[in-house]
């Protein structure tokens, strides 16, 4: 009779620990779901041109121009109740944010007019892996890869250029240079 | 007499575990939402980075400049430039003079506390002196592109010259919930 009841403590669980773990986990997993994380998409600045008052030689470079199609619409419906252009939020000090609905650009890579992000990495991995854009490295004297330059045209954001930018990297441009000084998008 | 003394010790014994739990809870609660690395980043939504690589152990001394939607430069939860007080045509040199100052601030101070490296480099026959550090630029993915190429513009200027300019993007899209492909490849 001893026995069995030695037998029935024995499948007596200590839940605590487990319930501890558990509460742990949900913490954890709820306070990682805050952090999204973060890339970096490098676009170093060319040292010897346009800030320095040295002569340099024109180059060809490979030029990506981003043009907005449909400017597309500001979307306050997901910043919660009482949002609106120009309205601070109380909480954050900040405006109301707005997501733009239906904007639509298009690209013209040299002269190829395109719709998709993967046609313009489709066309620029074309380009950069063809010989005829090697042109002359002016610091080593060898051969390199044509810079190519990004175009923003104005109504242009930064996620269409970031977006474009991140295809150059990926189709192998080392150099990317930025034209800018088109002004802001015509209200 | 005995069984009294007894009891009055039993009862004076403590389980100290669930106290260490509790404990060890709001250490993990704490370290993870009080990140301080996390105080110059803005509440934004960055676009989502197909190709790139994430930015894993990003320095210490890294500037982060914050431009919200509408614009504005926020640095440090500052607003050093508001385009509705400032103007938004740069064509006007006076506009982008509060950037400028910002990043000339940066600058200074970085190259007073030793936090940023300077390196001198011979461009076309004269030494410049150039930042050898990054700056990372973080916008909103509806920021129009007019304000962050105006931040590098005032980058690449002789008295700035910031030219390890980085953009910030995000792994995963907060506002469609799209997540990068490669990271989608990992979970599979």
């Amino acid at each position: 009779m001893s026995a069995l009841d030695d037998a029935q403590e024995e499948v007596k669980g200590d839940m605590t620990p487990m319930i501890d773990v558990v509460f742990l986990m949900i913490i954890f997993f709820i306070c990682i779901d805050f952090k999204v994380l973060e890339s970096k998409l490098p676009a170093y600045l060319p040292k010897d041109k346009g800030s320095q008052s040295t002569v340099v030689e024109p180059q060809d470079q490979l030029s990506v121009r981003i043009h907005v199609d449909t400017d597309g619409t500001k979307d306050y419906s997901k910043s919660g109740p009482g949002a609106g252009p120009g309205v601070i939020n109380i909480n954050t000090g900040r405006a109301y944010r707005f997501a733009l609905v239906n904007h639509k650009i298009k690209w013209e890579v040299g002269a190829t007019p395109l719709y998709k992000l993967e046609d313009v990495k489709a066309e620029l991995t074309r380009i950069a892996k063809d010989p005829n854009s090697q042109v002359k490295d002016p610091k080593t004297g060898g051969k390199k890869l044509m810079a190519c330059v990004v175009e923003a045209m104005p109504g242009t954001y930064y996620d269409d250029v970031a977006k474009t930018t991140d295809a150059c990297n990926e189709a192998g441009f080392e150099e990317i240079n930025f034209g800018g000084g088109l002004g802001p998008a015509k209200k | 007499m005995t069984n009294v003394h007894k009891l009055v010790q039993q009862n004076v014994e403590m389980d100290m575990t669930p106290m260490i739990d509790c404990v060890f809870l709001l250490m993990i609660f704490f370290v993870l939402v009080i990140d301080l690395s996390q105080k110059n980043l803005e509440d934004l939504i960055l676009p989502r980075a197909v190709f790139q690589e994430p930015d894993d152990s990003p320095p210490d001394n890294r500037p982060i400049i914050n431009v919200l939607q509408n614009g504005s430069v926020v640095y440090n939860q500052q607003v050093f430039y508001d385009p509705d007080k400032h103007g938004s045509d740069f064509r006007n040199p006076a506009t982008a003079k509060p950037i400028r100052d910002l990043l000339v601030a940066i600058r200074t101070t970085g190259i007073t506390e030793k936090k940023l490296k300077l390196v001198e480099e011979d461009i076309g026959g004269k030494k410049v002196q150039l930042i050898d550090d990054p700056i990372l630029i973080r916008a909103d993915k509806w920021t129009e592109w007019n304000f962050v190429g105006e931040i590098m513009k005032q980058c690449s200027q002789p008295d700035v010259a910031f030219w390890k300019v980085e953009l910030a993007m995000s792994e995963q899209d907060k506002e469609t919930g799209e997540k990068n492909p490669k990271l989608k490849g990992q979970n599979q």
